[in-house]
């Protein structure tokens, strides 16, 4: 008997991993609409994404917030069980991480100083510009591919991209368009959209290659969340539109 | 220019200091590990024991020769890869252990000099009354070092207290990371940058303080 529940235990203190009822989320805190800190409070589209996800599977949902950079490092070491901070599906990135299903569709878009607008009209138009791009985003990707790449000043950065175009120290910067228009907005920076976005970007939560099993649970509750209506819910609440289908369905 | 939004700077203060203890434990957890280490890098550096001087020269050129964001990086992101050990550390814990390592470096340099620069007299004064070098060391010569260190390693101390806002990198969300939110989340900037930057420097004149306070004691012996 004794020797039975030792190894219950045993077994089950090996299983406990595999079973952990926490899901750790990396995100920047930095990223309004999607994640940011107001009054001390961590909030915003996927914060409530998560916390549904969490609810759904009932496992624990803790945020790490960190610089963006230090987020895909903590997610490949193990600190993290994934990020969700808006991360677009690249083929780089689908090599070396599991995705669920794309849970928001969106655009590339300029975003130039108020006034630059009329000079400034989209992509075609950042020949010999400056244009910043958060460091390790695909947005630095989708501007090197461009076919005049060399000719844009690509510069990448750590935070506060928004500032820097409002400042004119770089003519625009690149962003996904729904944040771009929250951003114009909501803050008191002089800032305007350049043109129409220029390619659909598909954001989904990567999951390291080891936990696949994870990754399909929350790809079934994704799933739930697109069919009952609630993903849709949290993306208006957050942006004032729906991003959480196809753009050509 | 725009008028300074001065509610929410005065929100921001009571959110920073709630930072404020954190940020202050890994600067003292990381000043009393660098200071030990720092002494017996030292201590090595001036005794030049065979093979081990070798291993403290090239630590030390590596802590002091690389940015202590690379060396943040390294051991937090980069060596759990291929020590999985590692991975349970936490970002705090990372955190200190990068603070004493860089520091230990620099601090290693001021006190072998400081020790070095006590008046040759002075051990031969200590050998002629047949004191054992620790007696030696620690009666006679690190006394008189540390007066010659003090302000140096309340220099490091105080560099060691503005390194934490590097912890954010590492997931730690201390004084600068709430910061950084507050500023992304609210768009102010200024306001946000101006309140933490007043918090630092408050910190580090009240420290400035204590410095004086030392400085004062170490020299009483030397004072007539």
């Amino acid at each position: 008997m004794l020797k039975a529940l030792t190894l219950a235990t045993a077994l089950g203190a090996l299983a406990a991993p595999a079973m952990a009822d926490t899901l750790r989320v990396g995100m920047s805190g930095g990223y309004f609409p999607f994640t940011f800190t107001r009054d001390d409070t961590l909030q915003g589209f996927e914060v409530d994404f998560l916390n549904e996800v969490g609810a759904r599977l009932g496992m624990d949902v803790s945020f790490v917030t960190m610089s963006f950079s230090g987020l895909i490092g903590a997610l490949d070491a193990g600190r993290i069980d994934t990020v969700a901070n808006q991360i677009t599906i690249t083929p780089e990135r689908e090599a070396k991480f599991l995705f669920t299903q794309p849970y928001v569709y969106d655009g590339a878009q300029v975003v130039v100083r108020s006034g630059n607008e009329d000079e400034i009209t989209g992509p075609e138009s950042l020949k010999g510009r400056s244009v910043a791009v958060s460091l390790g985003s695909n947005f630095e990707q989708l501007l090197r591919a461009l076919p005049y790449a060399d000719e844009i000043d690509i510069r990448t950065y750590e935070s506060n991209i928004e500032q820097d175009t409002a400042l004119g120290r770089v003519d625009a910067f690149v962003m996904d368009r729904v944040s771009s228009a929250q951003v114009i907005a909501e803050s008191p920076l002089p800032l305007a959209l350049a043109g129409q976005p220029f390619s659909e970007i598909r954001n989904a939560l990567p999951f390291r290659q080891d936990a696949e099993a994870l990754r399909d649970r929350v790809d079934e509750a994704i799933t739930a969340m697109k069919a009952d209506g609630t993903l849709s819910a949290i993306s208006e609440k957050w942006l004032d539109a729906d991003v959480t289908q196809p753009l050509d369905d | 220019m725009r008028a300074l939004d001065l509610d929410f700077m005065l929100g921001l203060v009571p959110i920073l200091l709630g930072y404020l203890p954190l940020t202050l434990f890994m600067a003292a957890a990381g000043m009393v590990c660098a200071l030990i280490l720092g002494c017996l890098l030292a201590m090595e550096r001036v005794a030049r024991i065979p093979v081990l001087d070798a291993v403290v020269v090239l630590f030390i050129s590596f802590f002091r020769g690389t940015p202590l964001l690379v060396q943040l990086f390294l051991f937090y992101y980069g060596l759990p890869q291929v020590m999985p050990v590692l991975r349970g550390i936490t970002g705090v814990e990372a955190a200190i252990i990068g603070l004493t390592l860089h520091f230990s470096a620099y601090m290693a340099e001021s006190i072998r000099a400081a020790v070095l620069g006590v008046d040759r007299s002075q051990w031969e004064a200590a050998e002629a009354v047949g004191m054992t070098r620790i007696q030696m060391m620690g009666r006679i010569i690190l006394p008189q070092a540390a007066r010659v260190a003090a302000p140096t390693l309340v220099n490091y101390f105080i560099d060691m207290i503005k390194s934490t806002s590097l912890a954010f990198t590492l997931g730690v969300t201390e004084m600068m990371g709430a910061t950084q939110k507050a500023a992304a989340g609210s768009f102010l900037y200024f306001e946000a940058f101006i309140v933490v930057a007043v918090i630092y420097w408050i910190v580090v004149e009240a420290l400035s303080v204590v410095q004086r306070r030392i400085e004062f004691s170490l020299n009483k012996a030397f004072t007539r």
